[in-house]
């Protein structure tokens, strides 16, 4: 790996600046089939985990639109307590620096989340998902509120020494006050941008395309919104960021990159089966 | 991830039969690979099950009505090919008289299968004359093609008493179908079933379907699924 490639958010340091989204790859089930896509990330990060197990939105959870895809998978994963019994230890035994992405429907949701794997070893840093589109309730309505916000990372900075990294929604009015009441709260980072809520029609039943009615928009459509997102923010506090959305060669990091984000990740594309580094 | 080449491309009634070098394993029946050509600018790959295989070439059928399809369909298109992946046909579970049923171009992932079982007749809905073109894939020795607006369920009707199992694959609509027959009449039945796809491999959680009343990828679990984890409504 050059060193040329090498960089940090915050205090972690990173062999490269690729990881994947959250809520994108399942490393195991990849593994499973034979794929060892985790190899090429700088770090794993997890699907969202909340408090109890969910099943997910109804089907159909993905579609294809102009630009990239609509997902709405609604965090399906097998809650907490079965996620450290089970899914932690074997993704932690990939070998991969690894950051665990928490979600919830309340405050106390992400804290407990913070407290619980505060002590779990192999775990680089802890994702707040206060952004996710796709759920009815919690998680992009806290992080669409800056009060709410601060308080919420302000709960889990008391409950976890590992770094805590937000990632926040372009869905919001002022994603800048948004990202300094992180700041405030005590996030070591910021994690820009969730998907845009989006609606695909079926052109024959005229009809939503996806059982969730709509989804999170991902893909090259997302990468201008998160530059954007990047350079509001970059602007409006000192946090470390990590880019996300678009990311689907390896010119989009390096070339579209406002100045100051040096780490990016690719998620839909990777939906989307490009398994090699230069796909990304 | 393989990189192949269309070798060649043939219509076949409203489908296109696309031949593509066989840089990769063809799977067995009822399993699928996710394809992508590389000149087409979208974004997911395809999921499609493999109707034929030679030692050279592997051919899928397909029906070219989106921009991507289109750009898979060309001979000479450079194409990304991942798999094979999931749960296929289970020939050694069908039995001594199974029964083969498809619908629409579905039917003609049947193809491999029916070379496994020659003896299994087969029974296809299709909407009209030239659609049915994809039945002609399928080398079963007896065969009844049912056109719209018949109802191949009557067909199927009669041979259920008989049948050790059925294995079909189609419509959505159609496969339900023949799963509440079949639990009617007590005959197990392997149903291939489709879903929207991102990745194909279980990574995404994107295809989920209900089976034995709990979401389920249906990439990882399927895509041909025991009759008897679908929710039938009688």
């Amino acid at each position: 790996m050059s060193s040329v490639l090498a960089t940090r958010v915050g205090a972690l340091e990173l062999e490269h600046p690729v990881m994947n989204a959250s809520g994108t790859l399942d490393p195991l089930a990849a593994r499973a089939a034979g794929l060892e896509i985790d190899r090429e990330l700088a770090l794993l990060v997890t699907k969202t985990v909340t408090p109890l197990a969910r099943e997910g939105n109804e089907a159909p959870r993905v579609s294809e639109v102009e630009g990239g895809m609509l997902n709405s998978i609604g965090l399906p994963n097998p809650g907490l307590e079965a996620f450290i019994a089970t899914t932690l230890p074997a993704v932690r035994a990939l070998g991969r620096p690894l950051v665990v992405s928490a979600g919830g429907f309340e405050h106390a949701d992400y804290e407990l989340a913070c407290r619980r794997l505060d002590g779990e070893p192999g775990i680089a840093a802890l994702e707040l998902n206060v952004s996710c589109p796709n759920v009815k309730s919690g998680c992009i309505s806290i992080g669409s509120d800056a009060a709410e916000t601060e308080a919420v990372v302000r709960l889990c900075r008391a409950a976890t020494r590992l770094p805590l990294w937000v990632k926040l929604s372009p869905n919001v009015a002022d994603l800048a006050a948004i990202a300094c009441a992180a700041e405030r709260g005590g996030a070591d980072a910021l994690v820009l941008t969730n998907t845009l809520r989006g609606l695909a029609i079926d052109h024959w039943t005229l009809k939503p395309l996806l059982g969730g009615v709509t989804g999170g928009l991902s893909g090259p459509a997302l990468k201008p919104v998160a530059l954007a997102a990047v350079q509001t923010c970059r602007a409006a506090c000192a946090l470390p960021i990590v880019g996300v959305g678009g990311i689907a060669s390896g010119w989009d990091p390096s070339s579209s990159s406002p100045p100051g984000p040096a780490r990016c990740r690719s998620g839909a594309r990777r939906s989307a089966s490009r398994c090699s580094p230069g796909g990304f | 991830m393989t990189l192949a080449r269309v070798a060649a491309c043939e219509p076949l009634g409203p489908y296109v039969q696309v031949r593509i070098e066989r840089t990769f394993p063809a799977g067995e029946p009822g399993q699928f690979h996710m394809l992508r050509a590389l000149a087409h600018d979208g974004f997911l790959a395809r999921a499609l099950s493999a109707v034929a295989t030679a030692d050279d070439s592997v051919t899928f059928l397909t029906q070219p009505r989106g921009p991507a399809l289109a750009a898979l369909a060309q001979a000479g298109a450079e194409v990304e090919v991942l798999g094979p992946f999931g749960r296929g046909f289970d020939p050694a579970a069908a039995g001594a008289a199974p029964v083969l049923v498809g619908g629409g171009f579905g039917a003609a992932l049947l193809a491999p299968l029916s070379r496994l079982l020659p003896a299994a007749p087969l029974l296809a809905a299709f909407r009209d004359a030239e659609a049915a073109r994809a039945a002609e894939l399928v080398p079963a020795a007896e065969r009844e093609i049912v056109l719209s607006p018949g109802n191949v369920l009557d067909r199927l009707a009669p041979r259920l008493a008989a049948a050790t199992s059925v294995l079909a694959a189609g419509p959505d609509g159609l496969v339900r179908a023949v799963a509440a027959a079949c639990a009617a009449a007590g005959v197990p039945c392997q149903l291939a079933l489709e879903a929207p796809m991102a990745c194909g491999y279980g990574a995404c959680y994107g295809c989920a379907v209900e089976l034995d009343g709990r979401l389920v990828r249906l990439c990882v679990e399927g895509p041909v699924v025991d009759g008897a984890r679908l929710a039938v409504v009688a």
